[in-house]
């Protein structure tokens, strides 16, 4: 599993080389994540072009990384595609994260 | 240690098998590969096998690729004999199966040694068996708990409700259930445990316990000081009421979904909640149609203070309400493809003249047919209930 965090116009982005965000890979994301927030990001985009398909524990990370930086800072979710959107439309994702269609409008606003 | 020697050369197989029965082990012998397979199976105590290379009929490399292929039920500790200067013999030795070497004349303390290592590892290969059948009793008899919470297919108050539950591996994070408030509501619920295995298993359990409460004043109702004396809790607010009290921990998300309802038996009016569940289907038995109702909430348990819906409808008599787990619609047959919700519900648009439990029989085959096995990736769960006055 690859993740890659880089820095941009004062943002964390976060992205993945990986198709399928599922219990396979949530707890090393979790803990990547939770690396990125102790070493200080506190304005993070997370970049979900690459996920195809996310389950219940992959939802749990993403919320867990919100949860962790516990009202500090700001975490975004771009790019989610059709199958991700719909969990997220499904579990109303939009009342916790910010969730733009690319990170370009993420980084704008 | 019950040990097997396979030495071609008679008096070099004898004086090894002197050697080994002085320091206690149980010695077994034979002449060649052939002969050794049958003493193995003859003889399931023996874990351990000293074995020449060259051998006729069949050689030691051969013996040790025969015994790695075979399915004889338990782990045998291989060492293979060599000639001090055939290098390449312990590469293939090792490469075929092989687990110690040991050069050719035999140095008996060497060769003592490399006993005891081998000795160690089979004990500490069947001491982490043996933990793990501890542990599998243990799961197993924690499924069995599970089985018996699960409600028995019931007709209540002229709701007759049924259900299908296939448990991922052992243990689920699935849970239903179904109950009388008063002599004309009733409760229904099925919920979803992020994660799998024994922490989600406990966690449904918990909750199952909850929801099954039928006490004046608990999470179902309220405690009122004049009569009746309580009052039913809206849907909304019964899921308000777990969300603050289940607030997971980032580093272990135990969320779940849930769809809650109250249905009133006489008038067949149902008010329903969801948090992040895949919304239950409405099979209209006039019109033959199927609605999805409700929808949306953020699971519970991953943020405080949410706020959740209720819809309101009501049923004819003959009418059918399917709440299912995202486990039916994420059933993956074996090029990828997920069964989904279309599937689904053109499935249940031809079970209208099908009585509750061929229903439940259909939806179940078509599932399996789908992923071609019975055994599924995520807990399989549906919910199946009927008003009928």
């Amino acid at each position: 599993m690859a993740f890659e965090a880089k820095s941009e116009a004062g943002y964390t982005i976060v992205s993945m080389d990986e198709t399928r965000l599922d219990a396979s890979i949530s707890e090393p994301f979790r803990l990547y994540l939770f690396d990125q927030i102790d070493s200080g990001s506190d304005q993070m985009i997370i970049d979900l072009a690459s996920v195809r398909f996310m389950d219940s524990s992959g939802l749990g990370v993403l919320v867990a990384a919100l949860k962790k930086m516990a009202g500090q800072g700001a975490l975004k979710l771009a790019a989610p595609q059709p199958a991700v959107e719909d969990l997220f439309n499904l579990t109303s994702m939009d009342k916790l994260f910010t969730i733009t269609p690319t990170v370009a409008k993420a980084i704008e606003g | 240690m019950d040990i097997l020697i396979v030495e071609d050369a008679r008096d070099q197989r004898m004086m090894l098998a002197v050697v080994l029965k002085k320091q206690g082990h149980q010695v077994f012998q034979a002449a060649d590969g052939h002969e050794a397979l049958d003493v193995l199976a003859q003889h399931p105590t023996i874990r351990i096998v000293i074995s020449d290379w060259m051998m006729p009929n069949m050689d030691g490399i051969a013996l040790c690729e025969s015994i790695r292929q075979s399915n004889i039920g338990r782990y045998v500790y291989f060492i293979l004999l060599t000639g001090k200067s055939d290098r390449q013999a312990m590469v293939d030795g090792i490469n075929s199966g092989a687990d110690d070497f040991v050069n050719k004349p035999v140095d008996f303390a060497e060769l003592n040694a490399r006993l005891n290592a081998g000795i160690r590892i089979i004990e500490l290969k069947a001491a982490l068996e043996n933990k793990i059948q501890t542990i599998e009793k243990d799961l197993e008899s924690a499924a069995e708990t599970q089985a018996r919470l699960l409600s028995e297919p019931a007709r209540i108050q002229q709701v007759d409700f049924n259900w299908y539950f296939k448990p991922s591996r052992i243990l689920g994070g699935d849970m239903f259930g179904y109950h009388a408030l008063d002599e004309q509501t009733l409760s229904f619920y099925q919920l979803d445990v992020a994660g799998h295995g024994v922490p989600s298993a406990l966690f449904s359990f918990t909750l199952n316990n909850l929801l099954r409460e039928g006490s004046s004043a608990s999470l179902l109702k309220e405690a009122l000081s004049g009569p009746p004396f309580y009052r039913i809790k809206e849907p909304d607010e019964v899921l308000v009421s777990l969300n603050d009290q289940f607030q997971a921990r980032p580093e272990a998300m135990l969320y779940f979904t849930i769809a809650y309802g109250i249905i009133n038996s006489r008038t067949g009016s149902v008010t329903l909640s969801q948090a992040g569940h895949p919304p239950p289907l409405w099979l209209d038995a006039r019109s033959r149609t199927i609605k999805k109702v409700g929808g949306g909430g953020v699971p519970l348990g991953m943020m405080p203070d949410m706020t959740y819906s209720n819809v309101t409808f009501d049923l004819q008599p003959g009418d059918r309400l399917f709440l299912y787990s995202d486990g039916v619609t994420e059933c993956e047959n074996s090029e990828g493809e997920m069964f989904g919700e279309a599937r689904l519900e053109s499935l249940l648009a031809d079970t209208f003249d099908h009585c509750v439990a061929d229903m439940i029989k259909k939806v179940e085959q078509s599932i399996i047919g789908w992923t071609g096995a019975d055994v599924f990736i995520d807990d399989v769960t549906y919910l199946v209930l009927e008003w009928q006055p």
